[in-house]
């Protein structure tokens, strides 16, 4: 055959073949980097570590498990079958005949059970035939009804044997099984001990990855499409809307793929374990746990030691969630499945790729170490086995609009859903940053729409009456410089800021223009205030006071529970002395002023006005009343006018210079004038006039009014940028400027600027005029933004608050704390809060801030823990508009001061009071008269238990009680005829059985301690009750009990029904009656007039109280 | 190269990196914190007429072969202040059982300056087991005895009410768990303390506020208090580098290094200034 022509082709075929072979190896090589970087991706590596780590736990947990003890018990039972077995073996023959014996039975039985299941259908079809031949009226029917009844004896006897076979034959097996049982029982409880070691090596199996394992082949590239156990997690958040443009999609949160054991508990950190094991401690100890959990919880603690005990520390992400009692655990107020991750912490909820999920670095070092790259790889996918070593490649993302909060402000995702909140449960931190807010009044400046930081006082006092209370030469230098006056006051330095004055940030020209032109806005601010200022005269004290006795005055009735007494504070760590800030004190105590140089500031007439009654200064002052009589007043005026501070006043203050007035009235004034206009307006105006125009368009200017109510600006909008939406601005909108890092002047503490949101709040709030640095601008375009000198945790609470203002959208029912109960609740803290309650009392748990002050704890304010359940609600409301209608503890210095509540104020703290100790608010137990018996058993309960040891029972005047004549007042209790007027019925026998648990530390003691193990109340009468020394108690009993005394003995160690009768006998002395409170919430002792009343003085509360009033209070005092 | 190899070299390199991806480490922070959270064992019983046994407060220590004895002399160098005779008025019955007033036992000086009731304890020595032998804490004639004392954690503590009166028992430990409660007869309370707690804490009596008495709790038994001679005597001590520490309710803690010898008698002095 002749060969085949070969094909002409215009292309070469063999250089074709080469081009296919080539690009096919090619796809196979992009294909083999294609799988292999699917394999290598960073969440499985995570994945992996993962089961690696589980699989080492459960292997710890079986070794816990599989102790020596539980050997020992398996050994014993192995020797124990062995027995039985032996046993059989030696009695064979006798087994045999009983296994034999019961196999015969065991037939008997079936043939009995059939005969009779046989019968008994005979039985049902005759009954038939019997029934139709009756009613066909048939000839047999007799005979048929005679044929039923026949068969029914026959089933019957079928019946009887049956039964009689099934006892015989149970018998038999009984025989069997008493052989069989001693090896039976040994096996049961085998699998039961080895129930435990079963279920782990079970679960090893789940997570076992090791080479050649089933998991292991799943997860092989190229075979893991099939069914890898490495998986993308995912939750799925329908009605928690991320916002894509114009459209809300719901969330998928992936973190659990990478952070896997996020919600099960074993991977705790070493501090949390030991955080979590000392909680449920406390819990045990204080008999919180009921007795039949409190075996889990022992267990639980001994889990958390092995985890504590460990070699290795867990560290994320693999960790545990931190209170997984509160958050992502399923029964916890926020599980997993509802909220997901990302709705708190914000992110990137789809990725999976640690640098694109939204991660933040808290600070400068943790952003290197997350943002080096491994040379080796791509970037984004580490390949170094060591955690420590692995680079992440981090990237920021600025067009991610919701980064992660970053570690420090975790707390911000709270506010989203609790700004309705004034305490967040178990969010101390959340709960202190909102009070940081408050207590800065960043909310007078900043505009923030929601229910926590709106219908807030102004934080300032008023200033329309400036010229009555100090001098211009001291405001100058104030305004001028108050952290000079004051290191710990809340006014905040507008003046001579770092964008004005820094050499290193200013060019060297400009700052002597700004230095004059800020002095004349000094002096212009100073002239405006005083030009329109009130000039009430406020006298002199009518008697000469005594400095030392007003400083014990001061220290001793409670005005330390908001104000500080000095400006230095011995330094904890290094010994010295220094100057006190802010955040040395409780926010309680920063309430007030410190005391400071309060008398080169003011004058003796001021003072002792204004502690007298401060609300005729003005009406909107936040301190109370303190009902000071005229010569303790002006022993505390004495005492604060000592409070000099003679260098502040010596401080050189340039004068305004006319030029830079002129200039900057100028640059006002062209606003709305032509320059001839406005040249012809100043030269119109002499200087004072100038001043004064300047000075309220400088007022203007840095905001002044938001803080201060001043005349001329009354309902201006607040200053600054409105916050209510502030964190979820984007990035772009921030202005950094030029600044990189500052050392801040408070502390000297270096700061870095990161390129983040975050950052550029937390370092605006802590040197608000940074953003300036370098820039050329225009005098009145440079910032304007105060610094208040925070440390850099109140810079961190305040940031916390910002970012938390976001506005993302948030279902209706997610919100925390909006239920008519909870509204009524956070109403009231809300005025605790703005009153500054927690100065003297602990309230929610926290307080009491005058502690500190006080050297004997037993002359303590209250701790109000208790109070909703402890006070009836009439009581509460008359003793809080009129601390002075009862005196509980008459031998106290500290007062309850009077505020002048109204009556709708007054009611909205009753009723939060009353909703947080669950009570009813208008409780009837008042008229209620307890049973003679119960009052006569409780009288000798009473004198058994030797109560009047303490506590007083004479019927006394509850608005002036005498203090009882002994030397030690340490060991004095409330008199407890005043019980019935102020006490709840029910909460009085509650009380007596645990003092300790409503009032830890309370000096009341349990005088029926609880039993260890079981938690009950152990009475100590039922043994004393025999006692000789009782013997007289007892002959008074027994009648009491009808002489049974058994019965008695019964009641005597019954504590529940003891502490009834002592309540009952508690309420019998009670007195009924006391005043109501008076008008004004007090009875001033003298009023003070102003003499020359220049302008119409607000109205004095308490002056319609009656002549008799007035003289009771004047005696009472 | 062919086909074949070239899958099987491509298939070799992603198995070796999956074996390299497969072992990580987790990194170990040695970070010791154990505690024995026992419950505190509470059992009331009453006295029968107060006859319970008083035991030593300071039990037996574990008998160690090379032990050596600690003694040793607490002076008072300052002019001893005056102590006040306690008002007992507020309780009749306080009053009924002193004749002369008592004073005050804040500072107790003899008349060569020895200064008694310092509890004087080695900071660092080994942990041992708890006694069985209770200490006791009496309260007698409204003043407690002893004054001050230590105890070993664990170790029950009878707290005895000797007196026809009501006492309550307020100790306020901060690291065990604080208590409170009263005795309103000559009774007996069983308390015990689980955790060492080296900085002494008071025990008071809220109705009789001149009441106060101060204890430490040790993990072991070497502990003494100066008597009013002023001396102390710790013994059975095991030989070795120790602190031992001297603290007055008053004057506060002293601390100094010792080291001792197999079987040595050792004196170990303090003087505290007023």
């Amino acid at each position: 055959m002749k060969p085949q022509e070969p094909i002409p082709h215009n292309y070469s075929i063999r250089s074709l073949n080469w081009i296919f072979a080539l690009s096919s190896l090619a796809l196979l090589l992009v294909t083999g980097i294609m799988v292999g970087y699917d394999y290598i991706r960073g969440w499985k590596w995570f994945q992996r570590e993962f089961m690696r780590m589980q699989r080492e736990r459960i292997e710890g947990e079986i070794k816990a498990a599989d102790t020596a003890e539980n050997k020992k018990q398996l050994a014993a039972l192995d020797e124990k079958t062995k027995q039985s077995e032996v046993e059989i073996a030696r009695n064979r023959q006798q087994y045999l005949l009983a296994q034999k014996d019961l196999d015969t039975w065991e037939g008997k039985h079936y043939a009995a059970d059939q005969d009779y299941r046989f019968a008994k259908a005979n039985l049902d079809a005759q009954r038939y035939v019997a029934e139709l031949s009756v009613v066909q009226h048939r000839e047999d029917a007799a005979a048929q009804q005679a044929e039923y009844r026949r068969q029914d004896r026959h089933v019957n006897d079928l019946l009887l044997r049956l039964q009689d076979v099934t006892r015989r034959r149970d018998g038999s097996k009984a025989r069997v099984d008493q052989w069989l049982k001693s090896v039976k029982d040994a096996e049961d409880r085998k699998k039961e001990l080895n129930a435990s070691v079963d279920l782990y090596k079970k679960q090893l199996e789940l997570v076992n990855n090791q080479r050649g394992s089933t998991n292991w082949i799943l997860n092989l590239p190229m075979l893991d499409f099939v069914n890898p156990t490495l998986k993308i997690d995912q939750v799925v958040l329908s009605d928690l809307f991320v916002d894509v443009n114009y459209m809300h999609v719901p969330r998928v949160d992936r973190c659990q793929t990478c952070h896997r054991s996020i919600d099960t508990p074993g991977f705790e950190s070493k501090k949390e374990a030991a955080r979590l094991s000392q909680d449920i401690q406390q819990k045990l100890d204080a008999f919180q746990i009921p007795v039949e959990k409190r075996a889990d919880a022992e267990g639980e603690i001994a889990r958390l030691k092995r985890i504590e005990d460990a070699p290795y520390d867990t560290l994320n992400p693999w960790r545990t969630h931190p209170r997984l009692d509160t958050f992502v655990g399923s029964s916890s107020p926020h599980p997993l499945l509802e909220f997901g991750c990302t709705s708190c912490h914000r992110g990137q909820d789809r990725a999976t790729e640690f640098g694109r999920a939204g991660h933040v670095p808290p600070n400068p070092k943790m952003q290197r170490r997350w943002s080096g790259v491994s040379m080796l790889t791509l970037g984004f996918f580490p390949l170094e086995r060591d955690f420590e070593k692995r680079r992440w490649g981090w990237q920021q993302n600025p067009f991610l609009e919701t980064p992660m909060h970053p570690r420090q402000y975790y707390e911000a995702g709270c506010l989203k859903c609790h700004s309705g909140q004034v305490v967040v449960d178990k969010g101390d931190r959340i709960t202190k940053a909102m009070a940081t807010v408050e207590l800065y009044g960043c909310y007078a400046c900043h505009k923030i729409n929601n229910w926590r930081f709106t219908n807030l006082r102004k934080p300032g006092p008023d200033l329309n009456g400036i010229a009555e209370k100090t001098t211009p030469e001291w405001a100058t230098r104030w305004i001028a410089e108050p952290h000079k006056f004051r290191s710990t006051t809340r006014m905040p330095s507008f003046f001579y800021q770092r964008n004005m004055i820094d050499p290193h940030v200013v060019p060297a020209a400009e700052i002597a223009q700004n230095i004059k032109f800020q002095d004349a806005e000094v002096h212009a601010i100073v002239s405006y205030l005083f030009a329109k200022s009130t000039h009430r005269v406020w006298q002199a004290p009518p008697a000469a006071g005594d400095a030392a006795r007003g400083q014990k005055i001061v220290q001793s009735v409670g005005c330390l529970a908001c104000h500080i007494e000095s400006e230095t504070i011995k330094d904890e760590k290094s010994g010295k002395v220094r100057l006190a800030r802010r955040d040395d004190y409780p926010i309680e105590r920063n309430y007030g002023f410190n005391f400071t140089g309060i008398g080169s500031k003011t004058h003796p007439g001021w003072i002792y006005n204004w502690v007298k009654n401060p609300k005729a200064y003005y009406a909107d002052a936040p301190m109370p009343s303190l009902r000071l009589t005229d010569q303790e007043a002006a022993d505390v005026t004495a005492y604060l006018v000592t409070q000099q501070k003679p260098q502040f006043m010596q401080m050189p203050v340039r004068p305004a210079d006319p030029k830079a007035v002129h200039a900057l009235a100028k640059g006002y004034l062209i606003n709305t004038l032509t320059d001839r206009d406005a040249e012809a307006r100043l030269r119109s105006m002499p200087m004072q006039e100038q001043l004064v125009y300047l000075g309220q368009r400088s007022i203007e200017k840095y905001g002044c009014y938001s803080c201060h109510n001043i005349k001329g600006f009354e309902g201006l909008k607040p200053i600054g940028t409105e916050l209510t939406i502030e964190g979820s601005k984007s990035l772009h909108l921030f202005d950094f400027g030029f600044a990189h890092e500052y050392v801040a002047e408070q502390d000297g503490k270096h700061e870095h600027i990161q390129h983040s949101v975050p950052s550029w709040i937390y370092n605006k709030v802590r040197n608000p005029r940074i953003y300036d640095d370098e820039r050329t601008k225009p005098y009145n375009d440079k910032l304007k933004m105060p610094n208040f000198h925070l440390s850099q945790d109140e810079a961190q609470l305040i940031t916390t608050v910002v970012l938390g203002l976001t506005k993302d959208l948030v279902a209706q029912n997610r919100l925390a704390a909006q239920d008519s109960h909870s509204r009524l609740m956070e109403e009231g803290r809300k005025r605790v809060s703005q009153h500054n309650c927690r100065g003297c009392h602990v309230v929610d748990g926290t307080g009491r801030a005058i502690k500190a002050t006080i050297a004997d704890e037993n002359f303590l304010p209250p701790d109000l823990s208790p109070e909703g359940a402890r006070a009836q609600s009439p009581f509460l409301f008359n003793f809080l508009k009129d601390p002075t209608v009862m005196k509980i503890r008459p031998w106290l210095s500290v007062r309850m001061p009077t505020f002048h509540f109204d009556d709708k104020e007054a009611n909205t703290l009753v009723t939060y009071f009353a909703e947080e100790g669950r009570a009813a608010q208008w409780d009837t137990a008042h008229g209620l008269t307890p049973p003679a018996q119960n009052v006569a058993i409780g009288r000798q309960v009473f004198a058994m238990l030797r109560c009047a040891q303490c506590h007083q029972t004479a019927p006394v005047n509850p608005e002036n009680p005498p203090v009882p004549n002994v030397a030690e007042t340490t060991s004095l209790a409330p008199n407890l005829t005043l019980s019935r007027l102020r006490l709840r019925h029910e909460w009085i026998a509650d009380w007596i059985r645990r003092p300790n648990e409503m009032i830890p530390g309370t000096r009341m003691p349990a005088n029926f301690p609880r039993d260890a193990a079981t938690g009950g109340f152990q009475s100590p009468l039922a043994l004393a009750i025999d006692m000789p020394q009782f013997a007289s108690y007892k002959s008074a009993l027994l009648p009491l009990f009808k002489n049974d005394e058994k019965e008695l003995k019964r009641t005597m160690s019954d504590a529940v029904a003891l502490t009834d009768y002592l309540r009952d006998y508690i309420w019998s002395i009670g007195i009924t009656q006391m005043r109501a409170a008076s008008p004004g919430g007090e009875v001033p002792a003298v009023t003070v007039t102003p003499s020359i009343p220049a302008a119409p003085a607000p109205a004095k509360t308490g002056q319609a109280a009656s002549s008799s009033q007035l003289a009771a209070s004047v005696e009472k005092r | 190269m062919t086909m074949k190899k070239f899958l099987s070299i491509l298939l070799a390199t992603t198995f070796a990196m999956a074996l390299a991806c497969g072992k990580g480490k987790e990194i170990s922070k040695a970070e010791d914190e154990g505690e024995d959270d026992q419950e505190a064992q509470t059992t009331t019983t009453a006295a029968e007429g107060g006859t319970a046994a008083t035991a030593p407060a300071a039990a037996a220590a574990p008998a160690v072969a090379d032990a050596a004895t600690l003694t040793g002399l607490v002076k008072f160098e300052s002019a001893p202040p005056k102590m006040p005779a306690i008002r007992m008025n507020a309780d009749p019955y306080c009053q009924s059982q002193h004749p002369t007033p008592a004073t005050d036992e804040e500072v107790i000086v003899g008349a060569a300056g020895e200064l008694a009731n310092v509890i004087v304890f080695i900071k660092n020595a080994p942990a041992g087991p708890a006694p069985t032998t209770p200490a006791v804490l009496d309260q007698r004639g409204c003043q407690y005895h002893p004054h001050v004392q230590a105890v070993q954690a664990g170790q029950p503590l009878q707290i005895k009410n000797s007196d026809a009166t009501l006492h309550n028992v307020h100790a306020m430990p901060v690291v065990n768990s604080a208590f409170n409660e009263g005795q309103p007869v000559p009774m007996t309370t069983t308390k015990k303390f689980d955790k060492p707690e080296m900085t002494p804490f008071k025990i008071k009596c809220d109705v009789h506020g001149w009441m106060k008495s101060y204890m430490v709790v040790l993990p072991h038994p070497y502990h003494g208090v100066s008597g009013m001679n002023g001396t102390f005597n710790i013994g059975n001590l095991p030989p070795g580098s120790y602190t031992i520490v001297a603290w007055h309710e008053k004057y506060g803690q002293q601390e100094q290094n010792i080291t001792v010898a197999p079987k040595e008698a050792k004196t170990v002095n303090f003087t505290f200034k007023g």
